[in-house]
């Protein structure tokens, strides 16, 4: 990762511009992430038009991925919001490392620039934000950033949706969503707290699933984070 | 409540847990800072609602406990779940674990 990236001269245009060439080389991944998200949301048995009001209300690939199966079972809403919102969490993360380099901007701003955070244009970002000096500037490299990902983002969607309508049911594509949350959660299983965690996550979850409306699953996740921390705090302390 | 008004609510509800918690701390800028301990909790979120959905997905089948080999879906996760272990590459690992569920369905 470059540390030490050479400041630049130029103004919004370049930075801007900047923010775009940065974003290429992830346009795939993006794409491909967006076109599974498209299939799984086309695949769940929602109509085209929820498909796209969900995709445009969320814009959040994992918390749309992990609320299809909620949505499809017509699962109690405070539980589709709030298994939302643990996904989302890491946001909240990823919100406070950003902020720091926007404080001076008027409120309208951050929260536009809030809005395009997303797990590989804040990578990106913080990648390169040594590179501006000034807000301003800064500001229009992470909307060249966030805008590119939200435009590939949601033509990739469009396009999964679509060419799901062309694929036999029987191929399981929905399978393909699932993998896609696998490949997610799989590096974060380095880690042995976040390894304590998922195991007791997921076995909670399977052994709470009889419960209605897997009304189980928000307590598998409180219990996973708190076992994890827990095996945090064993790590850390002295022998 | 009808089925079409729920849906639609819960895509609201959906989209404000995104802005908000993407906004979170742009909005509050330095007049809150999470405590480190807290900061380190939140770590964990992510991973643990991910096992949470996907266990029940991949290891239930219609209810019951499916662990044995007729778990196609669980025998392709395995395989992608290595795939990405070695690879860390998302479309290498769904490639293999679709390849693999679709070999397994047509051959196994």
């Amino acid at each position: 990762m470059a540390v030490n990236t050479p400041a630049r001269a130029g103004g919004a245009r370049a930075a801007f511009h900047d923010g775009l060439a940065d974003m290429l080389p992830l346009s795939a991944a993006v794409a491909a992430w967006a076109v599974v998200t498209g299939v799984a949301m086309a695949q769940s048995g929602l109509a085209l038009s929820e498909s796209v009001g969900l995709s445009l209300l969320a814009y959040a690939g994992s918390a749309q991925l992990a609320t299809l199966p909620l949505l499809a079972a017509g699962a109690p809403l405070a539980v589709t919001v709030l298994t939302a919102l643990m996904v989302n969490l890491r946001f909240v993360i990823y919100s406070a490392a950003v902020a720091p380099g926007f404080r001076s901007l008027p409120l309208r701003q951050r929260l536009g620039i809030g809005y395009l955070i997303g797990d590989i244009s804040f990578v990106v970002y913080m990648r390169h934000e040594a590179r501006w000096h000034d807000a301003s500037t800064r500001a229009w490299y992470f909307v060249g950033v966030g805008l590119a990902m939200f435009a590939v983002w949601h033509v990739g969607s469009l396009v999964g949706l679509f060419a799901a309508a062309a694929i036999p049911r029987e191929w399981g594509l929905d399978f393909a969503g699932l993998l896609a949350l696998l490949a997610l959660w799989v590096p974060s299983l380095a880690s042995r707290p976040t390894l304590a965690g998922s195991v007791v996550a997921a076995a909670l979850s399977v052994a709470l699933d009889p419960l209605p409306f897997r009304s189980g699953l928000v307590v598998a996740i409180l219990a996973g984070i708190v076992v994890a921390v827990a095996s945090d705090r064993r790590r850390e302390a002295p022998r | 409540m009808t089925p079409t008004l729920q849906l639609w609510l819960a895509f609201v509800g959906i989209g404000l847990t995104a802005v908000v918690t993407r906004c979170s701390f742009m909005v509050l800028g330095e007049r809150l800072r999470l405590p480190l301990a807290a900061e380190h909790a939140l770590k964990h979120a992510p991973a643990a609602a991910l096992a949470a959905i996907l266990a029940p997905a991949l290891l239930l089948h219609d209810g019951r406990l499916a662990l044995a080999p007729g778990n196609f879906r669980l025998l392709a996760a395995v395989v992608a779940a290595i795939v990405m272990w070695k690879s860390r590459s998302m479309l290498w690992t769904m490639a293999a674990g679709l390849a693999a569920f679709t070999l397994l369905r047509l051959y196994a």
